[in-house]
Formats: C-alpha cells, structure tokens, sequence
C-alpha cells in the first residue's frame, strides 16, 4: 500500500511541509488535533492555576490590584475554612439536592408514561411526538420567562385554580421553589421521553410479542421484559438529567432571582451573586474548586463502578 | 396488532392531557405577545386570545416605541438580534470545525485516546465553578464585551457536543471506502476532504444546527462576558423591565417568541439525531 502512495502521479503539486503531512497520518492526525487540544489548554490548564492561585488570596476586581499581584493580600487557605462554616453555602447547596431528587424522578416517571404512551403507532403519533418535544427545544430563559408570567399573582394560573390574586407563588417561601420545579419538569421531561423512548424502541419487538402471545399482562411485560432492557438507557437519562439540574440557573434566576430571601438560592445563583452581587472572587473561586472536586470524585466513582459492572 | 376502542380512547385522553400541559404555557407566552397592555393580566378577566390583538408589542421592540405607548426604549431588538446571531454562528463553526477534525483524528488513526473523555468532563462542572478565571482572562485579553470573547467561550463550551456528534458518524462510516481510496494513490488529506467528508454531510448539518441551538440558547455566559454592545437575546429579554422600571409582560413575551422560534425550527428539523446528540452519541435512534 506503502509503495503505491509513493508513486509519483498520485502526489500532488503541492510540494513541502504540507504536502508530506497529507500523506501521513500520525502527522495529520496531530494537525487535526492541535485545535481542540489548544482551545482545552486555554480552557483547562490556565484556568485552573489562575483559579487555585486567587482561591488562596483575598483578592477581589474591586481591590484595585491586578490579579496577577493577588498574593499581597495572601489569605491562606480561609476562604477553604470558611466555605464550610457558610451556611449559605449548605443551604444553596441543600436546595439544588431537593430540585434534584424531586425533580429528576417526576421527569423520570412522566418521561416514562410518556414514552410508554408512544411505543406503538397510532394516528397523529408523529404531530404529537414532535409537540411533546417543543418544550427542551425552547431557550431556557424563555422558559423562565413563560413560567415568570404563569405564576404572577394575576397570571392564569391563580385564574384558573380561583385563586385571589394576592396569592403569590414566586415570592413565597414554600411555594417559589415548587414554581421552580414545575417549570424545570415542564421544560426537561421532554428529554427524558425522547431518551426513554428511544431505549424503549430498542427492545426487540419479538420477545415483545412472545411474551403477549404467552398471556403476559401489559404491566408485567413492561417489568419483566422491557424495564430490565432498558438500564443502560435509563441511567444515561438519569445521570445527563442529575448533571444538568445540578448547574440549574436560567430558569431559577428569571423566575424568582433566588428568592424570596435565599429560598430559591441554588449553588449556581449563589455563586452568581456572589461573583456579581458581592464580588467576592477569590471566594467564588475556592468554592468552584472544592466543587470540582468534589464532582470529580463522584464522576471517578461512577465510571468505575460502571467499568466494574461491564467488566 | 388490535387495540381495544376503549383502550385507544384511554390512550389519546393522556396524550392530549399531556399536549394541553405543554401548550399552556406556551400559549400563554405567545397570545401574550398580542395583547394589548389590559388584558395582560387577568384583573380585567382571564381571556386566552386577545379581544383586541395587536402588533403594539412587536413594534415596540424592534423601532423603541409604538402608538399608544407613552414609554420608549434606548435600544431595540436589533443590537441584541445581531449579536445573538453572531456570536452563536461564530461559536457554531468554531466548535464544529475543531470538534470535525479532532474526532476524526480519534477514530481514524487512534490519536488521544483520552481526549473524548477530557472534553466530556467539560460540561460536568457548573459553568459559574469555573468562570473566576476565565472573566479574569477575558479582561485581560479585552475581550469583555467583544463578538469574538463570547464566540471563544461559545466555541468552546459546546465543543464537547461537536466531537462526540461527528465521533459518532465518523465511527459509521467504513473503513473499507477509505483503504480503497488509499489503495488507489489518495493522499490522508484527500481522502478526508474528498470521500469521509461528503459521505459524513448531512450528520454535519445535523451537527451544526444541534450546536447552533445549545449556542442561541445561552443566558448565563452571555450575562456573564457582555456588558452593552454583544448582550444577547435573552439578556436582553430579562433585563427590559429593569431598564424600563414597569411591567413590560407584552414586549417580554414578544421577546421571548422570537427567540425562542429559531431552536424550535432547527430542532424540529434534527429531530431523528436528537437523542444522538444529547446523549453524546451513546444512543441512536
């Protein structure tokens, strides 16, 4: 194969560098690769340095340093000590848990309905299929938006439910974060539906039918045949769902910006105000890492835990 | 296979339950968009289509005032559409461009085995975690504020997608086409560019348009690296009332629709790769 590419018709006129590297791989490869290694570094390497760097000062852009000077307010590790003691910190963190676990399963189990509802054919299926996914396609802010207007005190919401208009959904302490929620579950069970029916497609229709012709219950075939085919697929929907909801921001900071008080404060609008409400930098910065950390260690734990499974 | 009327009746009842949840929201927000400034709220009674429609809303955003409307704007849609539009192209063809060729070089001649992972990580962490440094950087390099400092960080952040979409139509393709065209004399780089290209085409179209709506949706980078000249759509949107002082539910909702109609368009139109491309190729429909 070698001998043919030498032969001197099949090179082109380009001569040179470049020529040569059209015609080795392990060189184009590298060329190929250069780009997203290059955007990784400026993204990855440099960052996190800078970050540990500022994270171990007091350093702020109102302190009237650059940051590269950041070591003459040297802090030590205090923002590290004091990030535990913030109860801020347990609380933001404490409400995006609570979004999570009430969230993610409701888009689980109406994703799932959902799904079920659309595994066989039936007439419209392909105009109610593409409705059911509009909501994930919707810009998340928007969504916000949408939500924002739905639960003002004269929003159709109260309307509808003959609710007085003094009843107020986002800027009450309990009832702000199930605002929340119920926008999150609108906007993303679509997705859960897409991936769990896609899973739910992937059963082989044979052992479907086998096990009808054998008198098994619809109920029964969806636990004994199709949930146990599905587990991949189910922990992918699931796992995608828990990382996004984690960082949930756009929606929360439209709908109630946190609040009432810091009742719908996530990690993610916590850290929001605190880089733009408080400008507390360094702070942000030593927080982000012990984040990313953290996840990093579950990540780990996850994938070996799947590579123990598999292998 | 037959299905019992009864049963089929059972069924169509929950699939228009769950159409009517879907749509209240989103009808709401769009008949909102044509309503006049009384009935946006329901104090003058709920009503769904407005009794008296009209473009107020609409003309509002787009020239900064409108008849009727004792109330103008300093700036109109315009700055804030121009600015969405760009950066989101320009990220799109960053992220797809690197992501192309990066995946490419993992499949085909087993490069960076690690890479898919690496970028994988990337969206793992929340965004607001890890973005000290890089406001930091972004002030450092003046690129604050700039088309190009939020294309960079669009680019970037999406890129992940990029590569695992196009690793999996890569991973499609066979590899016999390509040794044939190495066998008949073809230089890496022409069987790249002339055969693996072509064939992987309309996967990145699909590619595009998938990273183009994960771009145009953004709020949160946007809030974070524009200030005045490059604010995007939905900066722009959830900051009107601010700047304005007032209710402004019907600009708002205008807003809102014409954002939001772009992404629904183009993910209509990628539909059968959705879940490809939201699972990073780990499923396929």
């Amino acid at each position: 194969m070698t001998d043919i590419t030498k032969q001197p018709e099949n090179s082109t006129k380009k001569q040179g560098y470049w020529a040569g590297v059209a015609r080795d791989g392990k060189k184009m490869g590298f060329w190929f690769i250069l780009p997203t290694f290059l955007l990784l570094l400026f993204i990855v390497i440099f960052p996190l340095f800078m970050q540990l760097y500022l994270s171990v000062t007091w350093w702020t852009p109102l302190e009237g340093i650059p940051w590269y000077r950041a070591w003459e307010v040297f802090s030590w590790g205090d923002n590290y000590v004091f990030q535990f003691t913030d109860e801020r910190v347990w609380g933001a963190l404490w409400r995006t848990i609570i979004i999570m676990v009430i969230a993610v399963p409701a888009q689980f189990f109406l994703g799932m309905s959902l799904a079920y509802l659309f595994m066989d054919n039936f007439p419209g299926r392909k105009i109610f299929y593409s409705l059911m996914l509009t909501p994930m396609m919707i810009v998340p802010a928007v969504v916000g938006l949408m939500f924002y207007l739905l639960f003002q005190g004269t929003g159709p919401v109260n309307a509808h439910l003959g609710l007085p208009v003094t009843f107020s959904w986002l800027t009450d302490v309990n009832r702000a974060m199930i605002s929340v929620i119920i926008a999150d579950v609108w906007q993303w069970t679509p997705l859960m539906f897409l991936i769990l029916l896609a899973g739910m497609l992937g059963v082989p229709s044979d052992q479907l039918m086998a096990a009808k012709l054998l008198g098994g219950s619809n109920w029964q075939n969806f636990l004994k045949i199709i949930l146990p085919r599905m587990k991949a697929v189910i922990a992918i929907a699931l796992v995608l769902r828990a990382v996004e909801c984690f960082k949930i921001f756009d929606l929360v900071y439209i709908m109630t910006k946190g609040g009432p008080g810091v009742q719908t404060e996530t990690i993610s609008v916590f850290l929001y105000k605190m880089t733009f409400g408080e400008f507390e930098w360094s702070y942000v910065a030593a927080l982000g890492l012990t984040i990313l950390f953290v996840l990093s260690i579950i990540a780990a734990k996850g994938l070996a835990y799947i590579a123990k499974k598999d292998g | 296979m037959k299905v019992s009327p009864s049963a089929m009746a059972l069924k169509y009842f929950f699939v228009l339950f769950a159409s009517a949840i879907v749509l209240y929201p989103l009808v709401w927000m769009i008949t909102m968009s044509f309503k006049p400034y009384p009935e946006w709220t329901t104090v003058a009674g709920l009503t769904w289509l407005p009794k008296n429609p009209t473009l107020q809303n609409f003309e509002f955003i787009f020239f900064g005032e409108a008849k009727g409307l004792v109330v103008s704007l300093d700036r109109t849609i315009a700055g804030p559409f121009i600015a969405s539009l760009v950066t989101s192209v320009c990220g799109t063809l960053l992220a797809v461009v690197a992501g192309t060729l990066s995946s490419y070089a993992c499949v085909r001649f087993g490069l960076a085995k690690t890479l898919p992972l690496s970028v994988l990580q990337l969206r793992l962490f929340p965004p607001l975690a890890v973005m000290i440094p890089v406001m930091v950087m972004w002030a450092f390099l003046g690129a604050v504020d700039t088309w190009w400092g939020l294309s960079l960080i669009y680019g970037i952040v999406t890129l992940p997608f990029a590569f695992w979409l196009m690793k999996t139509f890569f991973d499609e393709v066979p590899i016999e086409i390509e040794d044939a065209a190495r066998v008949a004399g073809c230089s890496y780089w022409r069987v790249f560019y002339r055969i693996t290209l072509p064939i992987v085409k309309p996967g990145l179209a699909t590619c595009a348009l998938f990273v183009f709506i994960l771009n145009w949706s953004d709020y949160l980078l946007a809030l974070l690296l524009t200030q005045k000249d490059w604010v995007t759509l939905p900066v722009y949107m959830a900051t009107l009332t601010s700047a304005m002082g007032g209710q402004m539910y019907g600009m708002k909702a205008a807003l809102g629709v014409i954002a939001a109609i772009p992404p629904v368009v183009f993910g209509l139109m990628i539909q059968k790769h959705l879940v490809r491309g939201l699972t990073f190729g780990a499923l396929k429909q």
